[in-house]
């Protein structure tokens, strides 16, 4: 809470996304991480490909889906202490194109993957299994839940 | 002339005088730090919401004053109260609780947990057992937040509050909250503490943040008021010599029944036989009152709101002060004793 910025938004993680600049940085950090593997010698294009999509997974499932709460105090007293980044964003409404847009990203960056790996069979299964983790916790039926307690608290 | 700086106390409204103020005062509680609020209400009303949120658990007494119970309404956290000054029923919530910890370590970890009191009760006059608290804030790693409204300036050999009176050291009691509206006729509250417990109220105590900050002349006036109280440490064992004679001249009032604790100069006056109907009982104790005033004694009924937890009973309140002589407080003792055997029998 900052002092001179009354507002009614409560909790800045809700809306940080969708501000100005945020997709297309999002996009230019995938790039730049895509080419900072590209240019390590010891992978070839399809390790580099393979390993952009499960590092971006694994990242923002780290980020989005396993962190909750916010890192400074909120105006809400504590409301979104339990629910994870993704379950925040625009205050649990589901379909807003922020939410479109990020699950887009993995699903599109599977499509890139599997192509520049020539459908590899090792390489696919890893990819899918990438897939899974960076697409299965952003359904909305699955809003607000936890398997078996995992890091309900 | 200037009023006051008119600015939140976070930005241009903090004066060099509301710094020495809030030095002096950690001085004066024996703590690392304080931090000033410009009116008491607002003082523990923001202090408990910026500690506990959502989900965290508040012990708290029943009898606690308005103030208290809105900032336990804004904290939003889960409220259990125990019976006024029943250490008993405290005991056994705090094992519940213990019991339910064990049964969910993870939610354990991430749930804080409170007790709140007031050292010198507003609404009954009478005092909690620190002591007890204090072992339970032992036993159980949870905090105690105490409201000093009434003991600051009253209690201990040097007016320092509940900690000294009772023998404890300042670090026991992990945050005190004070108005300075009362012993030390001024505005505002005070919060009090170690460092890194206060210095979060600076940027989540709503009070601080979104509020004007104190007039620096009012500051100044809290300021003399703490010489006076470091200068002359004999007028609070004066006071509470006061508060003990006045009880002894107003026992005996005719239909008013003397109240709380014997140390105690808020003297609160119940209603013998209170009828069924407070309006009835509050209007009755109006007169009395307007027949004191008219008399020359300030004397006022106890105002409540409709919204208080558990409403007293209805009563007179009468406040001794330290200036008053002795023989003060005879003709004052007398005329309310008049009054009363006017209007009640």
């Amino acid at each position: 809470m900052q002092v001179m910025s009354a507002t009614a938004i409560t909790n800045p993680n809700a809306s940080w996304l969708n501000t100005r600049g945020m997709w297309l940085g999002y996009l230019t950090s995938v790039a730049i991480l895509h080419f900072i593997l590209l240019s390590v010698p010891l992978f070839s294009t399809a390790m580099a490909w393979t390993l952009t999509h499960v590092v971006h997974n694994v990242g923002m499932y780290i980020m989005f889906h396993h962190m909750k709460g916010t890192p400074y105090p909120t105006g809400d007293q504590g409301d979104v202490r339990r629910l994870t980044n993704w379950e925040q964003i625009d205050n649990g409404h589901q379909y807003t194109p922020t939410r479109i847009f990020l699950t887009s990203v993995p699903i599109f960056l599977f499509f890139l993957a599997s192509f520049y790996t020539f459908h590899d069979r090792a390489h696919v299964t890893v990819n899918l299994i990438a897939l899974a983790v960076g697409v299965i916790p952003k359904f909305p039926a699955l809003h607000k839940f936890r398997l078996y307690g995992i890091n309900r608290y | 002339m200037e009023s006051g700086p008119v600015d939140l106390g976070g930005f241009y409204g903090t004066v060099d005088i509301h710094l020495e103020l809030e030095e002096r005062l950690a001085k004066f509680t024996g703590r690392e730090e304080a931090i000033i609020y410009s009116y008491g209400f607002a003082t523990i009303s923001s202090a408990i919401p910026a500690y506990s949120k959502r989900r965290d658990i508040i012990f708290c007494d029943e009898g606690v004053c308005f103030a208290v119970q809105k900032g336990l309404a804004a904290s939003r956290s889960k409220i259990k109260y125990f019976r006024h000054n029943d250490m008993d029923h405290l005991e056994q919530l705090l094992e519940e609780q213990l019991k339910l910890d064990k049964k969910n370590p993870a939610k354990e970890k991430v749930t804080r947990k409170f007790i709140v009191a007031e050292a010198l009760y507003m609404n009954h006059g009478d005092l909690c057992p620190l002591p007890k608290l204090v072992e339970f804030r032992n036993r159980y790693r949870t905090p105690i937040f105490l409201e000093e409204s009434l003991s600051f300036g009253v209690l201990g050999e040097h007016g320092r509050g509940a900690t000294e009176h009772w023998g404890l050291k300042p670090g026991d009691v992990d945050l005190i909250c004070a108005s300075l509206e009362t012993a030390m006729g001024s505005t505002g509250g005070f919060c009090a503490g170690k460092s890194y417990v206060v210095d979060h109220q600076r940027l989540s105590g709503i009070g601080y943040c979104f509020s004007a900050s104190m007039p620096p002349m009012l500051a100044a006036a809290s300021i003399k008021g703490l010489d006076i109280m470091e200068g002359s440490p004999q007028i609070f064992s004066q006071l509470r010599d006061k508060a003990v004679a006045m009880r002894r001249l107003l026992r005996g009032t005719p239909g008013l029944r003397v109240c709380g604790e014997s140390v105690n100069p808020v003297i609160h006056l119940q209603l013998a036989c209170p009828s069924s109907s407070r309006d009835t009982d509050d209007e009755l104790l109006e007169r009395v009152a307007r027949e004191c005033i008219d008399s020359g004694v300030a004397v006022v009924v106890a105002k409540y709101l409709k919204e208080e937890l558990k409403l007293p009973p209805a009563s007179l309140r009468v406040t001794v002060c330290v200036e008053l002589s002795e023989d003060e407080l005879e003709k004052a003792a007398k005329v309310i004793k008049t009054a009363a055997a006017k209007h009640i029998l």
